[in-house]
């Protein structure tokens, strides 16, 4: 099976915009989902200037997709998604 | 060569101000360094002023005469003396070196300095002038050729005097005691700084001295010529998209300490030359975003935060181990530091419904660079790419 890769963006616009509400995510993943998921921050995913008229940070990755104005239910909700279309 | 300079003072026992005074001064544009060492009479507030007072008139004329011996013996032909006691009101030594190696010394009643080449003492030929209007004045001055790797080590009477008249050191620790304890750290450490010297000679005297409580005012200063530690620091993605790959290569051949102040730069640099990042999120304190890893650079931070941050950090002179601190460690640790600052501006970062007022990284990083010249004598070259 895949594992899947979450990203937490931290760079400037979605640190600004709150990444550090999204640290609980670190510790609630791999309590959650053990190695199937595996969660790191990133330094700058590049959304926000690729996307700036209606920058919607804090951004994170899980997998391919790109989740906008990230917050914990959204994205434990994304992952849900993928888990259960890995099984 | 790169000229460390060092000082650290310990004021005497009971006494709330400084009786000596040490100021220094680098000029950029000719790699000129003076540094002036005065010892004022008595001690407390009255000793400050005489000595403050001393070496910046003589740091002014020295600048303005371009001659530190005309300069020198004005300011010794006209020191009032003391009606109480008899004796001048204040004592100097004064340096006026170059990046080149060339110095010329003058000293009037402060002890003799030393000159340290491969851990011995060197006797350099002196010229000896006396005072016209006082003849007990008389000054010392000495034109030396310095080497890569040798110091300079000026102090006030603080230091050979101490412990005088005690059971151990009757005549006190004297010039042979101050070359000791310097000769002995710089066998365990050759290469260290200045500012970590002097800072062991000062504790060092008191330690000697009874009951560890200085009987006068105490400072060693401290000249090295060494070879510059180099670095440099990337931050923000250049205006010319096309000319990325050339900007990434010509940062990571650079040769001495490499760091980057951005999360698209250092994406760039990643992408350009394929290496990997690694965030570290255990550094995530505070306000500001952790820091991040890649081989062979030696910190990766944050951006415009971080560094408007580190900014406010070396105006309070003050840091906390965040990654704005881990980025001042980076730079104060450099003699010569190179920005290369990219200019094309994240229109994300304007957005008004931004919590946080983020300032444009230009301004920052000139703010940073004219207190790392100015208040760290830092030799900084930027440029805008």
């Amino acid at each position: 099976m895949e594992t899947i890769e979450v990203r937490i963006c931290s760079g400037t616009t979605c640190f600004v915009m709150g990444s550090s509400f999204l640290n609980e995510l670190y510790d609630l993943i791999p309590q959650k989902y053990g190695d199937k998921v595996i969660v790191k921050p990133s330094l700058c995913l590049g959304q926000c200037s690729s996307n700036d008229k209606h920058s919607k940070a804090p951004y994170v990755r899980v997998g391919e997709e790109v989740i906008s104005s990230a917050t914990i239910e959204k994205v434990l909700l994304a992952i849900e998604k993928k888990v259960g279309e890995n099984e | 060569m790169f000229i460390d300079v060092g000082c650290s003072q310990e004021k005497k026992y009971n006494q709330n101000a400084y009786g000596d005074y040490f100021i220094s001064k680098r000029y950029k544009d000719n790699g000129r360094v003076i540094g002036i060492l005065s010892d004022g009479l008595g001690s407390g507030i009255k000793a400050n002023i005489l000595a403050s007072m001393t070496a910046t008139m003589l740091l002014k004329f020295i600048e303005a005469q371009s001659d530190i011996k005309v300069a020198c013996e004005t300011i010794m032909n006209s020191l009032p003396v003391c009606k109480v006691r008899k004796i001048s009101y204040s004592t100097f030594s004064a340096i006026d070196c170059d990046e080149e190696g060339n110095a010329k010394i003058v000293e009037e009643g402060n002890p003799q300095f030393l000159w340290i080449r491969n851990n011995q003492i060197l006797n350099p030929e002196e010229r000896v002038i006396t005072s016209k209007t006082f003849p007990n004045r008389h000054m010392h001055l000495y034109n030396i050729k310095l080497e890569k790797d040798d110091r300079i080590i000026f102090c006030s009477d603080g230091v050979t005097q101490a412990a005088l008249g005690t059971k151990e050191l009757r005549l006190g620790v004297r010039r042979e005691g101050l070359i000791e304890i310097v000769l002995n750290k710089l066998k365990e450490t050759p290469f260290i700084s200045s500012d970590e010297l002097t800072k062991h000679i000062v504790r060092q005297i008191e330690l000697i001295e009874p009951d560890h409580k200085l009987k006068d005012d105490t400072s060693v200063v401290c000249f090295y010529f060494r070879e510059p530690r180099k670095s440099i620091v990337f931050t923000g993605p250049p205006y010319d998209m096309e000319q990325d790959a050339l900007y990434a290569k010509s940062f990571y051949s650079f040769n001495g300490k490499k760091a980057i102040a951005g999360g698209t730069t250092a994406n760039l640099i990643a992408r350009e030359l394929n290496l990997e990042i690694e965030t570290d999120r255990n550094l995530n304190v505070g306000k500001l975003p952790g820091i991040s890893y890649m081989k062979g650079v030696d910190l990766i931070t944050e951006g415009i935060l971080t560094l408007t941050k580190t900014m406010e950090y070396l105006e309070k002179g003050i840091a906390e181990n965040d990654a704005a601190g881990k980025l001042i460690n980076f730079l104060l640790d450099s003699d010569e530091i190179k920005f290369m600052v990219g200019v094309k501006l994240n229109q994300a970062h304007y957005n008004p419904n931004m919590p946080v007022e983020i300032e444009i990284r230009r301004n920052v990083v000139k703010r940073i660079v004219e207190i790392l010249e100015e208040k760290y004598t830092k030799k900084v070259d930027v440029r805008y790419i």
